[in-house]
C-alpha cells in the first residue's frame, strides 16, 4: 500500500507534478523579472496544463499513430520513475538499490530520447531537424553529465543514490569538485534544453523543434515530464554537491538557489548553434570533467 | 495538410520559412535547401501582404493620399510622408518654411531612434538573446513617448502636411526630448559595449553573413546594410533634403561587412542621431509652420529620395494637373536589400538564417507590390478591379 502511495501520491505522482509546475513557474518568473518583464502568474503552468489536457490531440498524417500517442506517456513515466530513487523534498528515496544512480540517469534520458523519436516520427521538417538536434545534443552533454554525477559516487564509494546523498550530507563536494558541479549544472540545462542550449527548439529557426506537431495531451505530458526532470535534476545536483538535502527546508533552499543560478545563466547568454554546443561540450566540458575524474581516481586509489 | 514527400536520394531537403513562421514578424516565404545544417540554396517569394496602396492613391486627392502613404510602414511612417510631401511641394513649386523643415528632420531622427532600437531587439531575439530584446524595447518606449508628446501619436505620427508640418515644439517639449536623449545615450553606450564585447553574442555575429564592398555595390544594397560593408551611401549626405543641409549628418561606415558590423553601424548611427537632434533643438529657426498649397498640382513628374532608417526610400510622383496623383510609385529599402539575403545565405548554418534575414531589417508589407511581367491570361495591360479580384482569389487558392 505504501508503495502505491509513493508511486501515485507522494513523493512521486501528484506531488512531484505540482512541484514540477511550481519550479517551472519560478524559472519563468525569474527569467521574466531579469528581463524586466512582468512574467506569468503563479498558477500559469497549471492552467496551461489543464487547458492542454482538455484539448483534442491532433494526430498528423504520415505518422505512426500509436507511437505518436505513446511516446509522451513513456517520457513522463520515465521522469516519474526517476523520482522514486531520488531524495526529493528532502526525504529518503522511496526505493533504493545498488546502482540506482545509473538507472535514474537512464530514466532522465528517456524523456530526451522520446522527444527525439517523437520528432523523427513525424514528416514535419522542423520536427525532423529538431529531432536531429535533440539527439545530437543528447550525445554531447550526456557523457560529461554522467561523469559529473559519478564524481561524488567515487568518493562515496557507492553507486546507490541514498548512500552518496548520506555521504554528501557531511561534505560540501562543491568545494572539492567544483568542475563536476559546474558540468552537472550546465549538463542539466542541456538536458532541459534551456537557453543557451535551446537550439533543438529554437523558435526563430525551427518553430518548436521536435514537438512542433504535438498539441493537446501529448504536449502537456512532455511539458510535465520536463518539469519533473527539472526537479529531479536540481535535487540530484543539490544532494550530491551542496551538502545534501536532508530535510524539506534544505531541499527548498538549495534547489531554489540553484534555480536562481540557472535563470541567471539563461538570461545572460545567447543561444548557441548546435555545432557550437557540441564543440563546447566535447572540447571543454568532457575534457575538464575527465581531468577532475583522473584527479579523483588518483586521490582515492593512490594517496588515500 | 498535404503530406510532404520525403526527399529521395540526391534530392534536396528544403526547410520552408514562412509564410507563417516565428522568425518572421510579417509573412514572406523562404525556402532553404539544406545539407544537414548547412544551407545550399535559397529562394524567396514575396507578396503575401500586398495592399494595393499605389493603386489606392489614384482614387484619392493629394491630401488624402498623404494619410494613406503614411500607413505604408508602421515603423517609418514619417519618412514616407516626408518623401511624398517633398515631392509634391517640388511639383507645386512651393517650399515649406525652414522651421517646418527642421521639425521634419527632428521627427525623422526621433523615428530613426525608434526604428533602430526596435531592430536591435528583433535581431537579438533572432539570435536567442532575449535579454537585449526586452531591454532595448523597454528603452524604445522612451522615444515613443517623446514622439507622442510631440505629435500626439506613438506610431503613424502624422506630423507632415503638404506645405509644412502640423506640430510645433515649445520649451517644455525641448526639455523633455533632451532629458530623454540623455538617458537613451547612456543606454546606447551600454548596448554598444554588449554587441562588441559579449563573447557568446559575438559567436553568432562575428564573421557571419560577410558581404564585401564589391558584392554590396553589385547588389545595390542601401542603408545601414550597405554602410556596414563600407559603401558610403546615405541620402541625407548625398542629396540633403528637409533640413539636413543645415544640420549635416556624419556618415557612419564599417568595413567588416558581417553581422557584427551591421550591429555596430546601427548602434553608432544612434549616437549620430542624438547629436543631430540636439543640434536641431539648439538652433531651431523661427517662423511659420506651413505655407499655402494649391489644391491642384501643376502637371509634371518628380522623384523624391529620403533616407529611411532602413535605407534609401524612393518616390516617383506624377501629376496630370488635377487634384489627384496620376501615379505614385514607392520603392522601399527592403526591396534592394532582399537580394543580399539570398546571396549571403548559401554556405551558412540554418541557425544563422534568421540573423542574416534580420540583418537587413526587412519590412515585408512596405515592400510588397504587384508587377505583371507576363500576362498569362492574355489580358491587356489594363486590369480592371474584377480582374485583380479574380487573380487574387486564384493566387491564394
Amino acid at each position: 500500500m505504501s508503495a502505491v502511495f509513493a508511486l501515485v501520491i507522494f513523493p512521486g505522482g501528484v506531488f512531484i507534478l505540482l512541484a514540477g509546475m511550481l519550479y517551472e513557474w519560478v524559472d519563468r518568473k525569474l527569467v521574466a523579472r531579469f528581463q524586466n518583464r512582468v512574467g506569468p502568474r503563479w498558477f500559469q503552468p497549471l492552467a496551461d496544463t489543464v487547458k492542454l489536457l482538455a484539448k483534442e490531440e491532433v494526430v498528423p498524417d504520415g505518422v505512426n499513430a500509436q507511437l505518436f500517442v505513446v511516446l509522451p506517456v513513456i517520457a513522463l513515466a520515465g521522469a516519474l520513475t526517476a523520482v522514486l530513487y531520488v531524495p526529493v523534498f528532502g526525504l529518503a528515496p522511496s526505493f533504493s538499490f545498488s546502482g540506482d544512480l545509473i538507472v535514474t540517469i537512464y530514466m532522465l534520458s528517456l524523456l530526451t530520447l522520446c522527444m527525439g523519436l517523437a520528432g523523427a516520427n513525424t514528416l514535419n521538417r522542423f520536427s525532423l531537424l529538431g529531432a536531429t538536434r535533440t539527439l545530437t545534443q543528447l550525445f554531447s552533454y550526456e557523457a560529461p553529465f554522467l561523469l559529473a554525477l559519478l564524481g561524488p559516487a567515487i568518493v562515496a564509494g557507492s553507486w546507490r543514490i541514498s548512500t552518496i546523498a548520506d555521504y554528501a550530507a557531511g561534505h560540501w563536494l562543491i568545494l572539492t569538485q567544483p568542475i563536476g558541479f559546474a558540468v552537472a549544472l550546465i549538463g542539466l540545462m542541456g538536458k532541459l534544453e534551456l537557453p543557451p542550449f535551446d537550439a533543438p527548439e529554437a523558435e526563430t529557426e525551427i518553430v518548436a523543434g521536435a514537438l512542433t506537431e504535438y498539441s493537446g495531451r501529448g504536449l502537456a505530458l512532455f511539458h510535465l515530464g520536463k518539469g519533473v526532470e527539472l526537479v529531479v535534476g536540481l535535487t540530484l545536483v543539490a544532494a550530491f554537491y551542496l551538502g545534501g538535502v536532508t530535510n524539506p527546508l534544505w531541499f527548498a533552499v538549495k534547489t531554489l538557489a540553484l534555480l536562481v543560478g540557472l535563470a541567471g545563466v539563461q538570461t545572460l547568454l545567447t543561444r548557441l548553434r548546435i555545432d557550437q554546443t557540441v564543440g563546447l561540450w566535447w572540447r571543454y566540458g568532457a575534457l575538464l570533467v575527465l581531468v577532475q575524474f583522473l584527479a579523483l581516481i588518483l586521490w582515492e586509489g593512490v594517496i588515500a | 495538410m498535404q503530406v510532404p514527400i520525403m526527399p529521395a536520394k540526391g534530392e534536396k531537403f528544403i526547410i520552408p520559412i514562412g509564410p507563417q513562421h516565428p522568425a518572421l514578424k510579417e509573412p514572406g516565404h523562404f525556402e532553404f535547401s539544406v545539407d544537414g545544417e548547412v544551407v545550399t540554396g535559397a529562394s524567396l517569394r514575396l507578396g503575401y501582404v500586398h495592399r494595393g496602396i499605389e493603386k489606392g492613391t489614384e482614387g484619392r486627392n493629394w491630401v488624402q493620399t498623404l494619410y494613406l502613404l503614411e500607413r505604408i510602414c508602421g515603423i517609418c511612417s514619417h519618412v514616407h510622408a516626408t518623401a511624398y510631401c517633398l515631392g509634391v511641394e517640388r511639383l507645386a513649386g512651393v517650399e515649406a518654411p525652414p522651421r517646418a523643415q527642421a521639425i521634419r528632420s527632428l521627427v525623422a531622427e526621433l523615428e530613426r531612434i525608434h526604428s533602430h532600437l526596435l531592430w536591435l531587439g528583433v535581431a537579438a531575439h533572432e539570435a536567442g538573446f532575449d535579454m537585449l530584446f526586452m531591454h532595448s524595447w523597454r528603452d524604445r518606449e522612451i522615444v515613443m513617448n517623446l514622439l507622442e508628446g510631440l505629435t500626439g501619436n506613438r506610431v503613424n505620427y502624422s506630423a507632415n502636411v503638404l506645405g509644412g508640418v502640423k506640430c510645433d515644439i515649445d520649451a517644455r517639449q525641448t526639455d523633455a526630448i533632451l532629458a530623454g536623449l540623455e538617458h537613451l545615450e547612456d543606454r546606447t553606450r551600454h548596448y554598444l559595449t554588449v554587441v562588441t564585447s559579449d563573447v557568446m553574442f559575438l559567436r553568432r555575429t562575428r564573421g557571419i553573413g560577410v558581404m564585401t564592398k564589391d558584392v554590396a555595390e553589385k547588389l545595390g544594397v542601401v542603408g545601414p546594410t550597405a554602410r556596414a560593408s563600407g559603401v558610403a551611401r546615405d541620402v541625407r549626405l548625398n542629396a540633403p533634403y528637409a533640413a539636413y543641409d543645415r544640420y549635416p549628418v556624419e556618415l557612419i561606415t564599417a568595413t567588416a561587412g558581417d553581422l557584427e558590423a551591421r550591429f555596430i553601424v546601427r548602434v553608432q548611427e544612434l549616437f549620430e542621431t542624438y547629436r543631430v537632434i540636439r543640434a536641431i533643438l539648439a538652433d531651431l529657426p523661427e517662423g511659420e509652420l506651413t505655407v499655402r498649397m494649391p489644391r491642384r498640382i501643376k502637371e509634371g513628374e518628380t522623384i523624391s529620395r529620403v533616407e529611411a532608417p532602413r535605407g534609401e526610400l524612393f518616390y516617383f510622383i506624377k501629376s496630370n494637373g488635377s487634384d489627384t496623383a496620376e501615379r505614385v510609385k514607392v520603392r522601399t529599402p527592403t526591396l534592394p536589400n532582399m537580394a543580399s539575403v539570398l546571396t549571403l545565405a548559401v554556405g551558412h548554418q540554418l541557425a544563422d538564417m534568421p540573423m542574416i534575414l534580420a540583418g537587413i531589417d526587412p519590412c515585408f508589407s512596405c515592400n510588397d507590390r504587384m508587377i505583371v511581367v507576363r500576362d498569362p491570361a492574355g489580358r491587356g495591360a489594363h486590369w480592371t478591379w474584377d480582374d485583380l479580384r479574380e487573380y487574387g482569389i486564384e493566387y491564394y487558392r
